[in-house]
């Protein structure tokens, strides 16, 4: 059988081959990985559906690949017959042995109606009745892009109509502006007329920060709030508890303690959680706490997601942000990961700098960037005090939010910094 | 003289082209069709398909008859008056040809008898009995055929040389005939002439006689040849030809020896070329290919825009039925609606005994190709309809696509393979699986069973015959 290229995810369709595990020859087992696929934001293992013996491989590292291109073909292990207590040998039978796919997989085929084309191996036109050829003959349907639904692939008159309606609903659907669209300029430079330039391809994930960011900023009127937080004695606290963590495996570090502040404004302002439906015009309240945390890899930015801040201790925000973190920077988390977040917190504190303005991460409302923590001369009680204040930014988009908000959260987001309760720093019965 | 105006004008009244005539006239056209014979309907109807098909069944009871001392029923050696023989026959053609004639008349088509030669793209001009005409014409439709090839150094003026259409009009029962090709032409009349006492030789240039189907499609056939017939040589060459008397004096070559041999007659089957001599088609923009035929497109348009070709003159299989088709394509596309000739299955039948008849892809085909598919095989022994027939020789074959189970071909051999292989015309056309066919309940006993129980072979339990190895997922649909 050929083992084709499986839909990965929302969007994911293409990618680049990074690496091939497998060689012609090879005895694989069922959902053994064969290769990885540099896809959007992650690198993805392909398993194999089935056992078998590869015969061939269709692709090569650096081959951009799309949903349903041959990645391999393989014999199948033979699936010794099992014989049932009548004594009658059930047989199974592998319902995809090559194209074209019974009517079973209709559903999942559905989806992929846009990629579906009719390729028999025999090279033979897809079978359809005299009279429904015809009929595609006087609409100019091409019928290798229709699923028959009958036994064999065979297109019926439903098929055909089936096959018109989904194009007419498609024609008629809002569709986003096409991402890529953004990233091609008119013109090439030749830069080199003015020195020497080595130019190298931009990778799938550049690709997609560079859409991902220019449609944000190019749609999302941006509004920047500075503040600072006085994070002296969440350093204390932290510095005491470290330790402990530590010793558990985990690593209590600034980006965790404010995950677990933001919460604290999120929750009093819901608006923060919200996204803007663009489509319909509707202003959607999310009723969970997902907060993004953008990780810097070797390749580029990559923003996974942390799944219910509000319901997580401290402890289990840092030891699971170190884990993903560190799947991150290996580039291994999944396309799932990625997805479903309602803020972003973007801490370039380790590295240093003070206020930046990070850009909103589309659909989400709001974005909280952190600086470096420095010491620095504060007025407290009329009296110049030595403290460590973070450098906070909040940027926001203003089709959602106005500025008055904007001030009150990041108020609260810097009083929850200022004020962490020591008992969420207890490791309960741990 | 006022030039006739018309909206289209056919040019030959063979099955093509009254079918084309009068699919037009019904959708409103006003059409002229000119052909040069008296009588309508072409080769097919005058020196063809019809007549050899009447002197098949006028022979076939004399095998009948000899073979029924067998099964209890003997008769006395028949009497053969070829006089009656040839006017039964001339009756039929008679009145099929009345028959066009009446329905063109009935649909207001315009009949004109003559040559018709192109003056340019717009304009032809027939030679009545009454003189010169000129048709001025919107679209014209070339139909005119094609005609046995005679090769100059067999073309002796001696009659005793005949091509087919000759040797339909039945002169004599020649004692030695020698017949020069091995395709179906040659071997439908070798067996009309062997059976009516000819002594009959038959000389093929390749290794197989019936080109093009499938060497077990074959098989019986060279089998009853080689019992009926005197001699079957293949990989043979006929060299060149003498008057002798009254006899032609042939000089072939065989696998580097020449004989020299003396026939009563000879009967040259060799191929046939288009009829676009002499049309005037060096005043329209219609090109040809380098074998003569005129070059179409997919709907049979030439490279003249007003002019279109159908049937033989338009090269492909040589068929009838395949003229017929072209005919509704070519209307389609001159009255603007959406037709090709996309992929549509011609069935061939050749005439024989027994007769052999396939549609869709063949097996050969497949194998030329490279396509993976399977082939599915019942063979009539194992039917019992053909034993009640008392032709067990058959055989029923299914070519399968081995991923979809769809019947990409059927080839059968047997009596009355003719008629059978019209039910594998619509299950390939319909895209019908070997499921399907197996699924549809065919009456007993019947010979049409077979087609049912090949698909069942394919399945691996068909009932009257036992299959080792099973090709077709048998219990697939059991398991849903």
């Amino acid at each position: 059988m050929d083992v084709k290229l499986p839909r990965l995810g929302e969007g994911a369709d293409s990618g680049i081959v990074v690496n091939i595990l497998v060689a012609e020859g090879d005895q694989i087992q069922k959902d053994q990985t064969i290769l990885e696929l540099e896809n959007e934001k992650a690198v993805a293992p392909i398993p194999s559906p089935v056992s078998g013996t590869i015969q061939k491989i269709h692709v090569k590292e650096g081959d951009e690949i799309t949903v349903g291109q041959v990645l391999i073909s393989l014999v199948e292990e033979e699936a010794a017959p099992q014989v049932s207590a009548t004594g009658k040998p059930e047989t199974t039978f592998e319902s995809s042995k090559g194209l074209p796919r019974p009517a079973a997989e209709a559903k999942e085929e559905a989806v992929l109606a846009k990629e579906y084309r009719y390729e028999a191996k025999s090279g033979v036109p897809p079978p359809a009745s005299p009279s429904i050829r015809k009929l595609a003959r006087d609409l100019g349907i091409d019928l290798t892009r229709v699923q028959g639904s009958e036994p064999g692939g065979r297109i019926t008159l439903k098929d055909v109509r089936d096959y018109i309606q989904r194009l007419q609903q498609m024609a008629f659907e809002k569709r986003p502006v096409s991402r890529e669209a953004f990233l091609r300029p008119p013109e090439s430079i030749d830069f080199s007329k003015w020195g020497s330039v080595t130019k190298k391809r931009m990778s799938p994930l550049r690709r997609t920060v560079a859409a991902r960011t220019q449609e944000a900023w190019s749609t999302v009127p941006h509004v920047f709030q500075f503040d600072e937080a006085d994070i002296s004695a969440l350093l204390e606290m932290r510095k005491k508890y470290a330790p402990l963590y530590e010793k558990k495996g985990a690593r209590l570090t600034l980006t965790a303690l404010a995950l677990k502040a933001a919460v604290v404004p999120l929750k009093k302002h819901p608006i923060f959680n919200a996204s803007l439906d663009e489509s319909t015009q509707e202003i959607v309240y999310k009723e969970y706490y997902h907060i993004g945390v953008a990780v810097d890899t070797e390749s580029g930015l990559i923003v996974p997601v942390i799944k219910d801040v509000d319901r997580k201790s401290l402890f289990d925000l840092s030891r699971e942000l170190g884990e993903v973190a560190e799947r991150t920077r290996r580039r291994e988390v999944s396309l799932g990961e990625l997805q479903g977040g309602t803020l972003t917190i973007s801490n370039l504190g380790g590295i240093g700098g003070a206020h930046f303005t990070p850009i909103v991460y589309k659909p989400q409302s709001a974005v909280i960037g952190l600086g470096q923590g420095t010491l620095k001369p504060v007025v407290r009680n009329n009296q110049v005090e030595i403290r460590t204040m973070l450098p906070v930014t909040l940027s926001y988009d203003h089709r959602l939010i106005d500025g008055a908000d904007g001030a009150r959260f990041i108020r609260d987001f810097v009083e929850a910094l200022q004020n962490f309760k020591e008992e969420n720093f207890k490791l309960e019965g741990k | 003289m006022e030039p006739l105006k018309t909206e289209i004008v056919v040019l030959g009244a063979g099955p093509g082209g009254y079918a084309a005539a009068f699919y037009a006239a019904d959708k409103g056209k006003k059409v002229v069709l000119v052909e040069q014979h008296r009588r309508l309907g072409g080769v097919c109807l005058n020196s063809g398909c019809i007549p050899s098909k009447a002197l098949l069944h006028s022979i076939q009871l004399i095998r009948e008859a000899k073979s029924s001392t067998l099964r209890g029923i003997s008769f006395d050696e028949p009497r053969i008056d070829l006089a009656r023989m040839r006017a039964w026959k001339e009756s039929i053609l008679d009145k099929l040809g009345q028959g066009i004639a009446g329905l063109a008349q009935r649909r207001n088509v315009e009949v004109l008898h003559g040559r018709g030669h192109f003056e340019d793209s717009r304009t032809l001009r027939v030679e009545t009995a009454e003189g010169q005409k000129f048709i001025n014409y919107e679209t014209g439709i070339i139909a005119v055929g094609s005609k046995p090839a005679m090769p100059s150094a067999f073309d002796l003026g001696n009659k005793r040389v005949m091509t087919s259409t000759e040797a339909l009009e039945l002169e004599e029962i020649p004692n030695e005939l020698l017949v020069v090709g091995g395709g179906y032409i040659g071997m439908e009349l070798g067996t009309v002439y062997a059976t009516l006492g000819s002594k009959v030789t038959v000389v093929e240039l390749l290794d197989s006689i019936l080109l093009g189907a499938d060497p077990d499609l074959v098989r019986p056939v060279m089998r009853y040849a080689q019992e009926a017939f005197k001699e079957v040589r293949l990989k043979t060459k006929v060299l060149k030809m003498a008057t002798s008397g009254r006899q032609i004096k042939v000089t072939m070559e065989s696998e580097k020896q020449r004989t020299e041999e003396l026939y009563d007659r000879v009967l040259v089957c060799v191929g046939r070329v288009s009829n676009c001599a002499d049309l005037g088609l060096e005043n329209t923009k219609v090109e040809r290919d380098d074998k003569g035929f005129v070059k179409v497109d997919a709907q049979k348009r030439t490279a003249d825009p007003a002019i279109f070709a159908i049937g033989d003159v338009a090269g492909g299989a040589l068929l009838a039925h395949k003229a017929a088709r072209e005919a509704r394509i070519a209307v389609d596309a001159i009255t603007g609606e959406a037709s090709s000739a996309d992929a549509f299955v011609i069935p061939a039948v050749i005439f024989t005994d027994p007769e052999v008849a396939w549609c869709g892809l063949t097996e050969s085909e497949a194998k030329e190709k490279g396509m993976q598919v399977q082939v599915a095989k019942f063979p009539w022994s194992a039917s019992g309809r053909a034993l009640t027939l008392d032709r067990p020789d058959g055989l029923t074959k299914l070519i399968i696509e081995p991923e979809t189970e769809r019947i990409l071909g059927v080839g059968i051999v047997g009596a009355g393979a003719g008629e059978l292989i019209s039910e594998g015309v619509l299950a390939v056309e319909m895209g019908a699986t070997a499921r399907d066919l197996a699924d549809c309940v065919h009456p007993h006993p019947t010979l049409s069973e077979t087609l049912m129980e090949c698909a069942e072979v394919f399945y691996g339990y068909s009932t009257h015959t036992f299959a080792r190895k099973r090709t077709g997922t048998l219990l697939k649909e059991a398991a849903r």
